[in-house]
């Protein structure tokens, strides 16, 4: 088996039972270790994968929710699996379970980016570049057709499909042409290159000498976009040749945790002042000057926009239903947003 | 602080988790013993078997051994509750293993629900039952499974397709042809669903079987993109062997650049005339033809070529010619790949845009390459994991054409979230595709590299900047420029340092080379470095055998330049080493390394000697020169490593893991095999195998045949009747003689009419008495006889016992064993110690260009107690040493107990130990148990009904082996006693059985073989008891003939194993 097989398995078996068991940690496995059971062996069969799609899934072992807990401690029945094999395992759509009903029709699209950048030593950005996911919730009866078109493909560097969608529409004239699966997927991915700017600067001084190194950041917003910023937050990875610091800032909070990793969280950028945070570290007693400089990382996230600059055109579904109800949104965040010092 | 706030939180915690988890399973883990779960499973109530086989999930999933439960778990197996069949499932396929017996009780219920008309039931009934891996049942799964693969449901024939390399993996070779005959069918399925689980199973079982994917190729192309993505990585790799070993190679495409290099450089010419961009474009297709054919050739290199070809350093062994070439752009199956493979290039699964991104690397005309840069730099946002494995990848095709990832050098900038080998690739990569454009913007994020708190990734980017000056020398002086920058910023002492502890973490050449002569060039700089250097130079002499040819130079280089500046105590210990140095490298097989030395010697001794000031001057002239030079001359760094398949797991542990097959040969599949029978293996596999070997004993058999006097072989003597041999080879006619050795006089001129009518009347009487004898094995002469039963002739088939030929199995591949390559096969000796034993003829082999020592087999498990039952190894001999190519038999004896499972054994030689495993074969179980057939027909009648099993199968032995002999002018042999022959060769060699006799019917019509019988007999190894077999044929001699076959025993189990066996080999076509 391909190594890079075996990775993308585990990380959709890491998905399927987050999303049933709503996280991933030892104690949650432990509670729902019957199901746990039973979802991988539905979905690895003598080493090689069975039944990855999560509909299905859903209607072989229904997840735990409330109403099944609270039935099954009502009845003393919990039995989860289901009695007849879903429709949707024969269809040529496995993703789609068959033929789900809903009195309001819905789509919901998504827009979520996340934004990576570098800016080196000098200030300079050395690549800015847009992840984003076009993430789809569709509550739509019988089997939809949609079709949805951006109004400018041409920023798009590359992108990747869920398999519902249709290759050659989109080699052809760049539109996404499918049938969704029921509720909420990843449709697509994304990237756009060398974008220009970034929506916050963060300017870090150090100088170091004499076993101390002053440390001084701001936090700025570059250009306004009409949106607001928000949960900013700046980490950094003090170097392991570092005794003890103090450092403060103007706003929001600063904490120092167990792994030499320092957090400040600043939350909404102020409209009077510029976050700021100073002070001192000292350096073990060897030690004349710094040699290594932290990277900051930086998180924000903010609503209503799409940095990269994407817009969705139309979305259209063929043989419409009486009343079909539409939404757009976007959302950008921080990915791997990294200044170094 | 606040012990009771303290409190509070945690009772308040607890209680909430309380309330979450009510609902959950969590009370049966937190105390699956709390209650009796005996009486639970034996409940009425189905909810409370579930509650009690919850528990035991529970105690499986700590760790804890509840297969005491098994048979009262079995027996719910029967529930109509799916949940609950669930959870016996889960717990049966847990512990089947362990409690054969109980677990066959399951058996029943598994065959009603595959009738079941719920589809689900159908599916986990067949999943079960092939998880269950019993030898026994497996005709029973095989009977399912063909079943199931016609099944209305996708999912039932999705499950179908997931059994088969169950069922393969059980090793039972009676089933093989029958297992690919449903991947087969399953290949060819209309659903996508299914089609992806046969290709897997296709891989799997029968990998080498491309002719059954040319049958359906176009439609498999067709489909891939609706397949789902485990299918498709499955499948993508399948078609682009079947491609290759089809059409051959694309020869546009980069991999085979290098053979149209003159055309290519034609073209280039004509490009730079036509477009004013021509500088432009044709620096775009500079590919680094040395690593594209280095990369390629490895691909096709199965790793025994690789290992012959690097011990015996014979390059030149993989030559292609043109007709191995096919034209991407002409050829419609090349096309349709490259097409249905496109798409997948956007897909969600990595895995998926890998593989279709190897395809393309490979296929693709060299225009079209560039669209899967993009595809494999966008997967690379994902786990650090799989950013591992895509890097290694891109690294290969990015030496391989690195102009098209040139582009692109802003994705290999690194992350501080990056974990350490994903920096060290990424930097690696960067040197590699650097472009005199991009080269300045690079060095500029190799400085802030530089400053990383890892410093062990500092040392790789120094490393990369000394890799990045030697690939563009235009560019060196901005590199030399930085790294000066930074000894002078005093960094470069920490550098220096790291550098010289990761020096035994660095391992290409060429980076070593550049640490080293930074070593030499500032060991004179600052105060630490001149301190540790005794250390550096002990530590580079104590390595110097072990390094690369430039790596070795630089060594000298740089320990002389040391010994040159040194003054002070250090002196003596510089002169040491060097002195050290020099003698090694005098006595090195590279003429460079040793001028070098030599030269260097006079060159320093004469310093020393001499002392002078002009002299010491002169030398420092002289040696700088020589590393001025020295720099120049290192070449770029070449993939000097073996490269492997594109995402494969080889590729990235960098060996030849375990199930990695390169490439087929180009154009190995010929046209021809489509009209094979099924089964066959099509494509021609690497010299050494059997089919090599076979092909001269096929001859051989073909021409004993003919006339038993005209023997080639000196053996023949023993076993050719010297009466007849003169006139024998006179004989053009492929008449048979029928003839006896007793009494050979009488009957030597009579001819064998084809018209079997008559052959009761020339029976001959007398010859009864030598048919007493022990047939079968030797005899030479064609004997017919009327037996004691007045409707029956019985026919001697002479000097089968030549043509037995043993099938031999491989123990250990060379490619596994350094080189050390074991077969086995088994024996028809009887052992001297006891007759429990089975003889086992074991060949070593030696493959390498080294002696191999210490060669022993050892039984594995034969520390822990020796259970009776446990199959046991008779210690052998150790084979004390074993010369380059040289190959030795030694003769196994083991102790089966009838075990069919592999027997593990540890194989070690030069000390070393390697997990082998020995497959048992149950047809020698038994040994000869020579009798007259009166005897047989005595035995036979006391064995009747349920010691008596049979089976069909069709047989087309005789008819291969016809079509083998028909350029020999043999169209006239007979019939009758071909098909005897086949049949009786088959038989005695894949079984120890003796042959009793050979009938035929004497109203037989022409053409008709029915009413054929032969019997053989045999007898129990362990139980002493008979076994006996008997072949009846039906059928049309020209036509594949209906078999029945007839086993009486009173073992059986053993009987019902050993017809299987008899099946699955009197099917399988000749090899």
């Amino acid at each position: 088996m391909p190594p890079l097989m075996g990775i993308e398995f585990l990380c959709r078996v890491s998905d399927v039972l987050s999303d049933y068991l709503g996280g991933l940690n030892e104690d949650v496995i432990k509670d729902n270790f019957v199901i746990v059971y039973e979802l991988l062996d539905e979905m690895i069969d003598n080493g090689f994968p069975l039944t990855t799609e999560p509909n299905i899934l859903r209607e072989m072992i229904a997840p735990p929710n409330i109403v099944s807990k609270v039935l099954s401690v009502v009845t003393g029945n919990s039995s989860n699996v289901s009695d007849t094999l879903p429709g949707a395992t024969g269809s040529c759509i496995p993703w789609r379970a068959a033929d789900p009903k809903y009195a309001n029709n819905e789509v919901y699209v998504d827009l979520v980016e996340e934004m990576d950048a570098v800016i080196n030593r000098d200030g300079a950005l050395v690549k800015c570049e847009v992840y984003g996911e076009v993430r789809v919730n569709s509550h739509l009866s019988g089997l939809p057709d949609l079709t949805l078109s951006f109004a400018n493909p041409s920023i798009l560097d590359d992108v990747r499909f869920h398999p519902c969608v249709r290759f050659r529409p989109w080699e052809s004239h760049q539109i996404l042409s499918f049938v969704p699966p029921d509720g909420e997927f990843k449709l697509m991915s994304y990237r756009v290159k060398k974008l220009k700017s970034t929506p916050i600067y963060v300017k870090p001084q150090l100088s170091s000498d004499a076993g101390k190194c002053r440390v001084n950041v701001l936090v700025g917003i570059r250009n306004d976009h009409g949106k607001t910023i928000d949960s900013i937050t700046l980490q950094f990875q003090l170097p392991p040749c570092i005794l003890s610091a103090d450092l403060t800032s103007n706003t929001g909070t600063v904490n120092i945790l167990g792994n030499k990793t320092c957090s400040w969280s600043i939350g909404r950028i102020p409209k009077d002042k510029t976050p700021s945070l100073s002070g001192t570290l000292v350096l073990e007693s060897e030690l004349e000057r710094l040699h290594v400089f932290p990277t900051f990382r930086v998180g924000f996230k903010i609503m209503g926009v799409a940095l990269s600059g994407l817009q969705i055109d139309k979305l259209d579904l063929k043989t419409a239903p009486s009343r079909l109800y539409k939404g757009f949104r976007a959302l950008t965040r921080a990915g791997e947003f990294e200044v170094r010092s | 602080m606040f012990p009771q706030f303290g409190a509070t939180a945690e009772t308040l915690s607890k209680a909430s988790t309380m309330v979450f988890r009510i609902g959950t399973d969590a009370h049966l883990y937190d105390d699956p013993d709390d209650v009796n779960i005996a009486p639970l499973l034996d409940s009425k109530y189905d909810s409370e078997k579930c509650e009690a086989l919850k528990r035991l999930l529970a105690l499986i999933a700590q760790g804890l051994d509840v297969s005491n439960f098994f048979p009262q778990v079995v027996k719910n197996v029967a529930s109509q509750s799916l949940e609950l069949k669930k959870l016996v499932y889960l717990y049966l396929l847990h512990y089947a293993e362990k409690h054969p017996n109980e677990a066959l009780l399951s058996i029943n219920c598994f065959q009603k629900d595959l009738g079941d008309p719920n589809a689900l039931v159908r599916a986990w009934a067949l999943r079960t039952m092939a998880g269950i891996r019993l030898h026994v049942i497996a005709p029973l799964v095989l009977v399912a499974v063909s079943k199931c693969a016609r099944d209305p449901s996708v999912y039932v024939r999705k499950c179908a397709a997931n059994a088969l390399p169950k069922l393969h993996d059980l090793r039972q070779e009676e089933h093989n042809s029958t297992i690919e005959e449903i991947v087969g069918i399953l290949l060819n399925d209309h659903s996508p669903a299914v089609v992806g689980a046969a290709a897997a199973s296709f891989a799997s079982v029968c990998p080498y079987n491309l002719s059954l994917i040319g049958r359906n190729y176009r439609k498999l192309c067709e489909i891939l993109p609706d397949v789902e993505e485990w299918g498709q990585i499955v499948l993508i790799g399948i078609l682009l062997r079947y491609a290759i070993a089809r059409h051959g190679l694309v020869k546009e495409s980069i991999m085979s650049s290098l053979k149209c290099s003159e055309n290519f450089h034609a073209e280039k010419h004509v490009s730079d005339d036509n477009m004013g961009l021509g500088k432009e474009s044709s620096d775009s297709w500079a590919y680094d033809s040395e690593s594209v054919n280095m990369v390629f050739r490895c691909y096709i290199e199965s790793p025994d070529e690789y290992l012959s070809r690097s011990s015996y350093a014979n390059r030149a062994s993989f030559e292609l010619n043109g007709a191995q070439f096919t034209s991407g752009k002409t050829n419609d199956d090349v096309k349709i790949l490259l097409y249905s493979t496109s798409p997948l290039l956007w897909s969600n699964n990595s895995a998926v845009v890998l593989a279709a991104a190897g395809v393309h690397c490979i296929m693709a005309p060299k225009e079209d390459v560039k669209r899967i840069i993009k595809p494999l730099l966008f997967i690379l946002r994902s786990s650090n994991a799989s950013k591992f494995v895509v890097l290694n990848n891109i690294q290969v095709f990015a030496k391989a054409m690195p102009s098209l990832f040139a582009p692109h050098h802003e994705d290999f900038f690194i992350y501080s979230s990056d974990s350490y080998q994903v920096k060290a690739l990424k930097v690696e990569i960067l040197s590699s595709i650097a472009t005199d454009s991009s080269i300045s913007s690079i060095f500029k994020e190799f400085q802030d590299y530089i400053r990383d708190p890892d410093r062990r990734f500092a040392a790789a980017t120094v490393a990369a900047i000394g890799l990045c000056a030697l690939r563009l020398p235009r560019m060196a002086h901005i590199c030399v420029d930085g790294l000066l920058a930074l000894t002078r910023q005093g960094l470069f002492l920490f550098s220096y340092f790291v550098l010289s502890v990761c020096l035994d973490r660095i391992k290409v050449p060429a980076a070593r080379a550049m640490i080293i002569w930074m070593m030499g060039e500032y060991s004179s700089l600052g105060e630490i470095i001149p301190r540790m250097l005794t250390t550096v130079l002990k530590y580079l002499a104590w390595c110097f055998t072990l390094e690369a040819l430039e790596t070795k130079l630089q060594i000298l280089n740089t320990v002389s330049k040391v010994l040159l500046g040194a003054t002070g105590e250090h002196l003596s210990t510089y002169k040491k080493v060097f002195s050290y140095l020099v003698e090694l490298a005098e006595c090195d097989l590279n003429y460079n390394v040793r001028d070098r030395s030599r030269f260097l010697k006079k060159l320093l001794s004469y310093n020393f000697v001499s002392e002078g000031v002009e002299e010491i001057t002169c030398c420092h002239v002289v040696v700088d020169c020589i590393f001025k030079k020295q720099t120049r001359e290192v070449k770029a760094e070449s993939i000097n490593y073996r490269v492997y398949l594109p995402g494969s797991l080889s590729h990235i542990v960098l060996h030849a893991a375990p199930g990695y097959e390169p490439l087929p040969k180009p154009c190995s599949l010929l046209l021809d095999d489509f009209n094979k029978p099924e089964g066959t293996c099509a494509i021609v596999k690497g010299a050494g195998d059997h089919g090599t070997s076979s092909d001269p004993s096929d001859n051989e058999s073909a021409s004993d045949y003919d006339s038993q006097h005209s023997f080639t072989g000196s053996s023949s003597g023993a076993h050719a009747d010297d009466n007849e041999s003169s006139e024998g080879n006179e004989n053009p006619d492929p008449l048979i003689q029928f003839s006896d050795i007793g009494n050979a006089s009488e009957i030597q001129d009579g001819v064998f009419h084809s018209s079997p009518a008559n052959l009761g009347e020339i029976s001959n009487r007398a010859l009864e008495s030598w048919l007493e004898e022990q047939p079968g094995s030797s005899n030479p002469g064609i004997l017919e006889q009327s037996q004691a039963c007045k409707s029956l002739a019985r026919i001697s088939i002479g000097d089968v016992g030549r043509r037995i030929k043993r099938k031999s199995h491989s123990l250990l591949e060379a490619a596994n064993g350094n080189g050390l390559k074991v077969d086995y096969s088994f024996s028809s000796e009887i052992s001297t110690i006891s007759h429990l034993l089975v003889c086992i003829e074991v060949f070593f082999k030696n493959c390498s260009s080294e002696t191999i020592t210490e060669i022993t087999l050892v039984d594995e498990e034969s520390n822990i107690a020796s259970n009776d039952d446990v199959p046991t190894l008779v210690p052998m001999e150790k084979i004390s040493s074993l010369e380059p190519g040289q190959t030795t038999r030694m003769i196994l004896q083991v102790h089966f107990h009838h075990h069919l499972l592999p027997l593990k054994l540890a194989l070690f030689h030069d000390g070393e130990k390697l997990p082998v495993k020995l497959w048992p074969d149950i047809g020698y179980f038994v040994k000869p148990l020579p009798m007259d057939v009166q005897a047989f027909a005595d035995k036979e009648s006391r064995l009747p009904g349920m010691f008596e099993y049979t089976r069909r199968c069709t047989f087309a032995g005789h008819i291969e082996e016809r079509n083998k002999e028909f350029g020999d002018s043999l169209l006239n042999k007979d019939k009758y006693l071909a098909i005897c022959e086949s049949l009786a060769v088959k038989m005695l060699s894949n079984a120890n059985i003796s042959l009793v006799s050979v009938d035929m019917p004497v109203e037989a019509k022409l053409e008709d073989a029915s009413g054929l019988r032969l019997r053989f007999s045999s007898e129990i190894l362990s139980s002493s008891l008979p076994c006996l077999i008997t072949i009846t044929v039906e059928g049309k001699c020209s036509d594949p003939l209906n078999l029945s076959t007839k086993v009486n025993c009173e073992e059986t189990v053993f009987a019902l194993n050993l017809l299987n066996r008899i099946i699955s080999f009197l099917v399988e076509p000749a090899y």
